[in-house]
């Protein structure tokens, strides 16, 4: 049988070949990375787009609820507040209520509850990084403001009815604001703004007309219990970034083990691999340096 | 009846004869290394015998020249399994450099950069920031510098594969001219064995005209066909005459809708050419069939974003209060074609990004969230922007890893079939160490006969004198 004389060449071909596997696993060792290019991992490389957007959105949802954390925060705080200025506004009506009160001092409750009127409308206009948080959607506009020119005077809202939702990356709705007419100046018995009017315009004469008064401070206190539902909805709101956030950390860590493990090279492998490759080389090369040498030749022989 | 004149006779052609089977055995061992060269053996012919009173004597042996051990079968299948190898290794490295410009993204930072999976991410999340604070300046901002990264990253890729695409037009072109020249040598070739050899191998001029069969099969996709006195004639796979024994057909190039197109006489024969192998076919299948394929997601993947973002943009009210006329983020081009390499942001003003739904206050995100959730819908050929992307990675690797497994089987094809073709044809030193030592003993062994015949003749001259004649 005929064999191919140039075998040596073939073997240059083999010691190429195993010198660029060695490369490409001294790479893989040096990066930590298990494919550099598409074609090595098509299956992997698809399946990376599709973690890394998750990594990402999940990272950038972290963000934007630290940021819609502190609003909601601001505006239950402003809302406990509005709610402690009531009770005071509800226990010095109630005390100007019982008849045995002078004239001046009713007065005086009428311009106290004046002031917590406008305590309260400062709070209703409470802004958070330059935006009315109480506004709906108008939030460059302040939202409410009063007309002294009737009496009782007139607060108006200046916003309107639009509610913001922060979308979670599973989807879930998380209610952002509650706009200030559903709060303050809510239709019938409870309006705030509405209540306190008509006390400050009942007490300003400095006689009291008992049933009217009793009757807006009623309103005033069923105001107030809804307020503090309303406080609720922010509230709850609160708790659900607070959890949404931690959920989505949670499957962000799971995400990103998973990318990495997808991603990173197995060490022992590649190693034991490229322990491998330089036997084979130490081999070829052994073989090669043997059949070119020249007593392997016939002609070497004949005299 | 024999003479010892006619044993003379016998002895001297044997020596020629073994003179001249060294001579040829000198020749394979001084060629031992030339390219193309084909090993020869000596060819040994009995002489007629001579009838003489009815009993026949031989008059020994005549070597009548060296024929070229080649199997034209087994070439002409090494040309044809050289020509499928050097058409996936030329697509091959094409589809190499595509892929470079969509390396996986590892994860960190560094490797974000160009990465148009992560770009489309960002685009989209920033506006789920957006969502949070709908009039915060810097989320508007963050959107419009995401968007200018995604445009730029795919418009970039779009440019790097159209000069790609040129840089193989180029090529393909080059290969052109070697084409020619190796068609018209072997034109020159057919004219000369039909002349000087038409019946018989023609040795040397044959192992020319095998060379630069087998240098043509690593440029172009052939059919070989013998014809009548040793002629050959070539033809692409598809059909089209390039050479027809003595006479070669040129091949010429010329633009047709911005690719260079290639044509023998006046028929276009580039499709064929591009299924047909080799070198050119690896170049044509690249240029018009892979690049285009990833220009056309491309392009999808820009259109059907912009379009989509824009759409949206106008259909909310922006910072400045323009209600339904926001104006467009992305330049929006009229038809899908082009739209990756044209894409590009045209909105400067981030005030101008419609985060509030149509007649809502500034303070309204509801289109903002209609935005952010574009990454969710399934807006690019029926899938989301992200799994469109993840697919066309995969698509693109898979494509390069198939055809680097082909590459791969198609080169060992090749070595076997070279390994054969060496093992018959190509010259072996021990081989020839051995045939030089037949002749060289052969030779030795008529000389020593004819020394004997010598001897004899002397004895017989001299009749039993032994002085007479030495």
């Amino acid at each position: 049988m005929r064999v191919d004389p140039s075998y040596s060449s073939n073997l240059v071909s083999a010691l190429d070949q195993s010198q660029a596997s060695e490369q490409q696993l001294t790479s893989e060792l040096s990066s930590g990375v298990s494919f550099t290019s598409l074609s090595q991992n098509p299956v992997a490389s698809g399946e990376n787009v599709l973690l890394l957007n998750q990594i990402q959105q999940d990272d950038s949802f972290t963000q934007s609820s630290s940021m819609v954390t502190g609003q909601l925060q601001v505006a239950d705080s402003s809302l406990g507040s509005v709610v402690s200025q009531l009770t005071q506004a509800i226990s010095l009506a109630t005390s100007a209520n019982n008849g045995t009160m002078n004239s001046s001092d009713v007065k005086s409750i009428s311009n106290q509850i004046s002031g917590i009127l406008d305590e309260v409308q400062s709070l209703a206009n409470t802004s958070y990084q330059g935006q009315y948080i109480f506004a709906g959607g108008q939030t460059s506009t302040t939202p409410f403001t009063t007309s002294t020119a009737a009496s009782p005077a007139v607060t108006t809202y200046n916003g309107d009815s639009d509610v913001n939702y922060l979308e979670t990356p599973n989807g879930q709705r998380i209610q952002l604001n509650v706009p200030g007419n559903q709060i303050f100046t809510a239709n019938g018995a409870n309006s705030v703004f509405g209540a306190l009017n008509s006390l400050v315009a009942d007490y300003a004469t400095g006689s009291v007309d008992t049933s009217q008064a009793v009757s807006d401070t009623t309103a005033l206190s069923t105001a107030l219990n809804y307020v503090s539902q309303q406080r609720v909805v922010i509230d709850n709101s609160i708790s659900q970034v607070t959890a949404a956030s931690e959920a989505v950390t949670s499957d962000q860590t799971q995400l990103t083990s998973a990318q990495t493990s997808l991603m990173q090279a197995d060490v022992a492998q590649v190693s034991t691999q490229l322990s491998l490759s330089e036997t084979q080389q130490t081999a070829l090369e052994d073989v090669i340096s043997q059949v070119n040498s020249t007593s392997n030749n016939l002609f070497s022989k004949l005299q | 009846m024999g003479t010892i004149n006619s044993a003379f006779s016998i002895m001297s052609g044997a020596l020629d004869a073994d003179q001249s089977a060294l001579n040829i055995v000198a020749n394979n061992v001084a060629n031992a290394n030339t390219p193309g060269y084909t090993r020869e053996t000596p060819n040994w012919q009995e002489n007629s015998p001579i009838a003489i009173g009815g009993v026949s004597n031989g008059t020994g042996v005549t070597e009548t020249g060296a024929t070229s051990v080649r199997d034209r079968v087994l070439t002409e299948r090494l040309d044809q399994q050289q020509q499928l190898a050097s058409a996936s290794g030329s697509r091959l490295t094409a589809l190499n450099t595509v892929q470079a410009l969509f390396t996986p993204d590892s994860g960190s930072s560094s490797s974000t950069a160009g990465d148009i999976g992560s770009d489309l991410t960002s685009f989209f999340s920033s506006f789920s920031s957006l969502e949070a604070d709908p009039s915060n300046d810097s989320s508007r901002e963050e959107v419009l510098s995401s968007a200018t990264t995604l445009a730029c990253d795919i418009s970039n890729a779009a440019a790097s594969l159209n000069q790609q695409r040129s840089a193989l037009d180029q090529e393909a072109v080059g290969v052109t001219s070697q084409v020619n020249a190796l068609t018209g040598a072997i034109a020159q070739l057919n004219q000369q064995i039909q002349s000087t050899s038409p019946d018989a191998d023609a040795g040397t001029l044959e192992d020319q005209r095998q060379q630069d069969l087998s240098q043509l099969s690593q440029l172009v996709g052939i059919n070989q066909i013998t014809t009548e006195n040793n002629g050959l004639s070539i033809t692409t796979t598809a059909g089209q005459t390039l050479v027809s024994e003595g006479t070669s057909y040129q091949m010429s190039t010329g633009m047709v809708d911005g690719v260079s197109h290639f044509f023998v006489g006046t028929t276009d024969i580039t499709t064929q050419l591009a299924s047909g192998g080799g070198q050119l076919g690896g170049y044509l299948t690249a240029r018009d069939q892979d690049i285009p394929g990833v220009l056309s997601s491309l392009d999808q993947l820009a259109y059907s974003v912009s379009t989509k973002v824009n759409t949206l943009n106008n259909a909310g009210t922006d910072l400045a209060g323009d209600n339904g006329k926001a104006g467009d983020i992305f330049s929006q081009s009229t038809q899908v074609a082009g739209s990756a390499s044209t894409m590009t942001v045209v909105m400067t003003d981030p005030n101008h990004i419609a985060a509030a739904g149509l007649g809502q206050g500034t303070g309204d995100n509801s289109n903002a969230t209609a935005m952010a959730n574009l990454a969710k819908q399934s807006i690019v050929n029926g899938q989301t922007p992200t799994d469109f992307y993840s697919n066309f990675v995969s698509t693109l690797g898979a494509t390069v890893s198939g055809v680097q497994t082909e590459n791969t089987a198609q080169n060992a094809s090749v070595t076997q079939l070279q390994t054969q073709n060496n093992a018959l044809s190509q010259v072996n030193l021990n081989d020839e160490a051995s045939s030089m030592t037949t002749f060289e003993r052969s030779y030795q062994a008529a000389s020593q006969v004819f020394s004997m015949l010598d001897t004899i003749m002397q004895s017989a001259l001299n009749l039993g004198q032994q002085t007479t004649v030495t």
